[in-house]
């Protein structure tokens, strides 16, 4: 799957716990509410949610208001006691979320380690 | 029938017929003949009348020519030319005369009424004009959004093609009339009038927005003075009181004025009016939504437009700030530089970013300035600043954060000492004297969502020639390039300020901003701040020991 160069879309894929969110292309000023719009979507329709996981493998571009949308996811998973985390973030994410200091608020899994 | 010198009276029954008047004159111009319709429609004409006397002038000349050329033909012994057909006015009406020579040299004239052919082509050529008028008047007027203009370009369009002077007035405005008045031909003038606009019958409620007066109610006499302009030296004959509406509210009244040389307004030149007025006042309607925001956003920006820099103790501090928009001159990027309270004290310079953009952002940028303004005492601990400022911008609402970094500025000697502190900002660049670039690995959480945060900081020292560089991420996330979709992104940054070494602070503003201008032709993007802290090249120490002139200059 290759996502289209400035243009923001997601799956959803939900089992059991977990629900997995695959995102692709840039998470922005424009696309920033969507991601936010969904999330809390997931968390509604599936109360029983223990996990809500970002997998960030075609994400092509995020910038300060992409940050701020997922400080809002992590403040609502984290009312719901529900664990958020980022997959197979990009070097620009890892840079990104290195550099404003909130690496440790999306653990990284143990899959993604693997993958570097 | 041809020999005969005369027409036959069967000749001149069938004439009698024709629905159009027939005249025939010979070569003298004498009336030989010519049927009733003629008759009733050239009075005093009969057989051996003169056309000169008779007929309209163009039609008398006409007859001479088409004689004088006929005449010229048969000398040559050329075939009887094909004359021209001529038309004019007989009384109220417009003909078309068609000559037709007869074999003795005497010429028939067949007049055909072309009237209403005539009134039809003037009105669609009107209909054409104005409708051209009303297109471009659109143009001319929604081409600029300031009010001034806006109404003087209105008066003069309407002085130039609808009356001879033209009055725009907008609704009062402490007390006073903003008027714009215009005479054909010449600049509208400009002027605030005391006055009471019920003194003009209709303007009053014009300017209430409701329905005109019809022109004929309205006596040139009673205008008041101030209507008329200075350059205008006829007398008024005729006045047209026209409401210009706007979005809602009414954008004010259009008065029109004709000299008594002039015919008077008639109906369709007051509809005409209206519509003018309508287009007109769509576009002032505009004109004033758009400076009253205006008037607004230069509010708000007196205090949160980054301040000028100069030389602060000792050091070169330049900044530069491009916003998003052009439209909104305010946004999420900002700066601002502290003096220290005596010489020895640091500085305080701050440059940050916060996210999003436009007004919204514009506003928590002020809040955040002023904070750190008010935290200023304790600007020697950077981490209890920002942990105060964080405390200050938390909020369950939203999770809108701010990014920045500190710097403490204190020349000593001929160098500048940098303690920097960033908050989950970008790393602050510094190039030196021979053209490399490092990082300052400060590091901390951005500020204002997470209940605690961290920060560490760097220190760095620059000597003569050396700059220190604070930028926000508007200049990494530059979209532009030779595709114009590629990110300038921070290796283009670094290789930009490499070629900066050696030069003034606000050379090196200049510079980057400059290249990322180039990077982004006219692409969009977010506000784009920086800052450069340079230690000035100085003689200062040569003027204590002479002989160690030319150490930091060579």
């Amino acid at each position: 799957m290759t996502p289209p160069p400035s243009s923001f879309t997601f799956t959803v894929e939900v089992s059991r716990s977990t629900a997995h969110l695959h995102l692709a292309g840039d998470l922005d000023y424009d696309t920033g509410d969507t991601l936010v719009q969904e999330a809390d979507r997931c968390l509604t329709d599936h109360p029983h949610l223990r996990e809500l996981r970002l997998d960030c493998a075609h994400l092509c571009f995020c910038d300060s208001v992409g940050i701020s949308s997922l400080l809002t996811i992590h403040r609502r998973t984290t009312a719901r006691t529900v664990r958020l985390r980022l997959e197979n973030s990009p070097p620009f994410l890892q840079r990104l979320l290195d550099v404003t200091g909130i690496q440790q608020l999306f653990a990284q899994p143990q899959t993604s380690q693997q993958a570097e | 029938m041809a020999s005969t010198k005369s027409t036959s009276p069967a000749q001149s029954r069938l004439w009698d017929l024709a629905p159009y008047p027939v005249i025939l004159a010979d070569e003298a111009g004498t009336v030989a003949e010519l049927n009733d319709a003629a008759g009733h429609l050239l009075k005093g004409a009969a057989p051996g009348a003169n056309l000169l006397d008779v007929a309209p002038a163009w039609l008398a000349q006409a007859h001479q020519e088409a004689i004088l050329r006929t005449r010229l033909a048969a000398q040559g012994t050329r075939k009887p030319p094909v004359l021209a057909s001529v038309s004019g006015r007989i009384a109220a009406y417009s003909f078309e005369a068609h000559p037709t020579v007869t074999q003795d040299g005497s010429v028939v004239w067949w007049l055909i009424d072309d009237t209403d052919r005539r009134l039809a082509e003037e009105a669609l050529a009107t209909e054409r004009e104005r409708t051209t008028f009303l297109a471009e008047a659109s143009n001319v007027l929604l081409a600029s959004l300031n009010t001034d203009r806006c109404m003087a370009t209105t008066a003069q369009l309407a002085a130039e093609y609808l009356a001879d002077v033209a009055i725009v007035i907008t609704p009062v405005s402490n007390g006073k009339l903003p008027v714009a008045r215009a005479v054909a031909g010449q600049e509208a003038d400009r002027a605030l009038v005391v006055a009471d606009p019920s003194d003009l019958p209709g303007l009053g409620e014009a300017l209430q927005g409701f329905p005109p007066v019809p022109s004929r109610w309205i006596d040139p006499a009673a205008l008041p003075a101030w209507v008329i302009p200075q350059g205008f030296g006829s007398t008024i004959g005729s006045v047209v009181v026209t409401p210009l509406p706007g979005h809602g509210v009414p954008a004010g009244a259009l008065i029109l004025l004709r000299g008594t040389e002039r015919a008077q307004f008639n109906e369709n030149e007051e509809v005409f009016a209206r519509l003018f007025a309508a287009r007109a006042g769509a576009a002032l309607s505009a004109a004033r939504l758009y400076s009253e925001q205006s008037a607004i956003t230069q509010t708000l920006m007196r205090d949160l437009l980054p301040p000028s820099l100069q030389r602060v103790e000792g050091v070169e501090i330049a900044g530069g700030y491009r916003p998003a928009g052009e439209a909104e001159r305010v946004g999420g990027d900002f700066y601002d530089v502290h003096p220290g309270s005596s010489g020895q004290d640091p500085s305080l310079v701050i440059l940050g970013d916060v996210c999003g953009k436009g007004l919204e952002a514009a506003v928590l940028t002020g809040k955040i300035r002023n904070t750190l303004q008010a935290l200023l005492p304790m600007a020697d601990d950077h981490q209890r600043m920002l942990r105060l400022l964080n405390g200050a911008l938390l909020t369950s609402h939203h999770t809108r954060f701010a990014t920045l970094v500190l710097a403490s500025v204190r020349r000593s000697e001929n160098e500048v000492r940098l303690r920097l502190t960033s908050a989950g900002h970008p790393y602050p660049l510094v190039v030196r004297r021979d053209g490399s670039v490092e990082e300052v690995h400060t590091h901390g959480s951005l500020i204002g969502v997470l209940p605690a945060i961290e920060a560490h900081s760097a220190e760095t020292v620059l000597r003569p020639g050396d700059t220190c560089l604070l930028y926000t991420d508007g200049f990494t996330e530059a979209r532009g390039g030779p595709l114009g979709d590629e990110l300038f992104g921070e290796e283009r940054l670094r290789q930009a300020l490499s070629g900066c070494a050696d030069m003034p602070a606000g050379a090196v503003v200049d510079r980057i901003q400059m290249l990322a201008s180039q990077w982004l032709r006219d692409g969009p993007h977010d506000d784009m701040a920086l800052l450069a802290i340079s230690a000035p090249h100085t003689n200062h120490l040569s003027a204590v020991d002479g002989t160690t002139r030319g150490r930091y200059t060579a």
